[in-house]
């Protein structure tokens, strides 16, 4: 049934640009003409507009923008990412979600997204604001065959995803602030929070959070983060279709995410660094009990950030609080 | 006692590690290991170690008489059974958020799945799980403070 319908999506996709017939799909699929009718009768539901015209056939004139369960899956060009999928409309946060399931045992690449978000959280129960349908709220449960130490890579390449979505899809110019806020014109756009529970030896499970600013409004963006915070909007004047945007964000991720177990860290550190925000700037660094002014340098083979002291010296970080 | 092979894998694991410094002491026996320049050697710690060589020693005063167990210093051992160590590098939160109880303190009974601290890196926050049961003796962690690989951050008794 969902495959059927994925695959009349597709060809409705590839013939967005002319008619084709229900005699044609029901062809290719190999089903009946009324049972073309009835799938095409579902997409309706889901937000597809579909044009009918007797002997000329159906073409699709709108694509969803509606996030659903169904709309995320049909269409969607990944393997194993989203196989597993849960939408909510109002939720506390996909992260808490996100943990029940993993405990549950749920499957690697589990996707939960949210409309809303009532106690969406950033580091240290910061809260982050994540209002009604105006951005991508979302929490992914992986369950990587890495050591614990590598995990954290994970969490930079999300942001190369990220910026690369964003760039590819708006042609913003997106930076990424280590470790993995992704800015537009210095301001935050997106973050991302990874929670894990692991052996010593061995991941159980990872739960990566991201939050996307996307269609907020200057006038509706949260007062207290308004200095610091942007959405795609506002950067762009234009308002974006968030269901694809998932798709796109899954879509790109699941292919860094394979190109990462395959042949590591590597291709994700140059991309890495084709984002950097501030690399080669001084910065007011705060580690336990220090606070030094450094100069960002980079970041090394496993994620973590080269700066170079005051004294001439570099070290490695890999865990600090930065006063950008 | 370690004996050759269990120092050749310490020697190992410590230079892939980012520990800088490591003692290890047992019935008279010390090792002590100290990374220089990227290179490891080895050192007794009242001697200088000795820096372009690439050498890695042995260097354990083995008491002839093993019999000889030396003196209880009466300080710092308290009784354990397990060491907790932390599996990344990165900072060691003793509590999920700043305005909540430490997830455990000293004597509190821990299970295998009792999680005990956060150790954060790149905004990656790892859920530390006892992996043993028993009761706290030591928290050998300050909250905030940076935490090597390996570095041992609670000590349980078992019960």
């Amino acid at each position: 049934m969902e495959s059927t319908r994925n695959l009349l999506i597709e060809i409705l996709e590839k013939n967005k640009n002319n008619y084709i017939s229900g005699e044609q799909m029901s062809k290719m699929l190999g089903i009946s003409r009324t049972a073309v009718w009835k799938h095409m009768k579902e997409l309706q539901k889901d937000g597809y507009e579909i044009e009918g015209i007797s002997k000329k056939g159906y073409k699709i004139t709108q694509f969803p923008s509606k996030v659903s369960v169904n709309t995320l899956q049909w269409g969607s060009k990944t393997k194993w990412l989203g196989k597993t999928l849960i939408h909510k409309h109002s939720t506390g946060s996909t992260q808490i979600i996100g943990h029940q399931l993993a405990v549950e045992g749920t499957p690697h690449g589990t996707v939960v997204v949210a409309d809303v978000q009532t106690e969406g959280k950033g580091r240290f129960d910061r809260k982050w604001h994540s209002s009604n349908n105006k951005g991508i709220w979302m929490s992914i449960v992986l369950r990587p065959n890495l050591l614990p130490n590598q995990a954290p890579q994970i969490t930079l390449l999300a942001a190369t995803v990220i910026a690369d979505v964003i760039k590819s899809k708006t042609g913003l110019s997106p930076n990424i602030k280590w470790p993995n806020d992704v800015l537009i014109n210095n301001k935050k756009v997106s973050g991302i929070l990874t929670e894990m529970q692991a052996e010593q030896d061995r991941i159980q499970y990872m739960v990566l959070g991201i939050g996307i600013n996307i269609n907020q409004s200057v006038e509706t963006l949260a007062n207290d983060i308004k200095a610091s915070a942007t959405s795609l909007r506002i950067e762009s004047t234009i308002e974006w279709n968030i269901r694809d945007l998932i798709q796109e964000t899954l879509a790109h991720f699941e292919q860094a995410y394979d190109s990462f177990i395959d042949e590591g860290f590597s291709p994700i550190k140059s991309k890495w660094e084709s984002y950097a925000y501030m690399i080669g700037q001084s910065v007011r660094i705060k580690t336990f009990k220090k606070e030094t002014t450094a100069q960002l340098i980079g970041i090394k083979e496993d994620g973590a950030l080269i700066i170079k002291n005051e004294d001439g010296s570099h070290e490695s970080l890999y865990s600090a609080e930065i006063q950008w | 006692m370690l004996n050759m092979q269990e120092i050749q894998n310490l020697i190992k694991l410590i230079d892939e590690s980012s520990i800088d410094e490591f003692t290890y002491e047992s019935n008279g026996t010390k090792v002590s290991l100290r990374k220089q320049k990227g290179e490891l050697v080895t050192a007794q710690p009242s001697f200088s170690p000795v820096p372009q060589t690439n050498k890695v020693s042995e260097q354990t005063a083995i008491n002839a008489e093993p019999k000889e167990v030396p003196e209880d210093d009466g300080e710092q051992t308290t009784d354990f059974d397990y060491e907790i160590v932390s599996p990344m590098v990165g900072t060691f939160y003793a509590a999920p958020t700043p305005d909540k109880d430490d997830y455990v303190q000293i004597g509190d009974t821990v299970k295998s799945d009792t999680v005990v601290c956060i150790v954060e890196a790149m905004k990656l926050f790892n859920e530390i799980e006892s992996e043993v049961s028993g009761e706290v003796v030591e928290i050998l962690a300050e909250n905030g403070e940076l935490v090597e690989y390996g570095q041992p951050l609670f000590r349980v008794k078992a019960k």
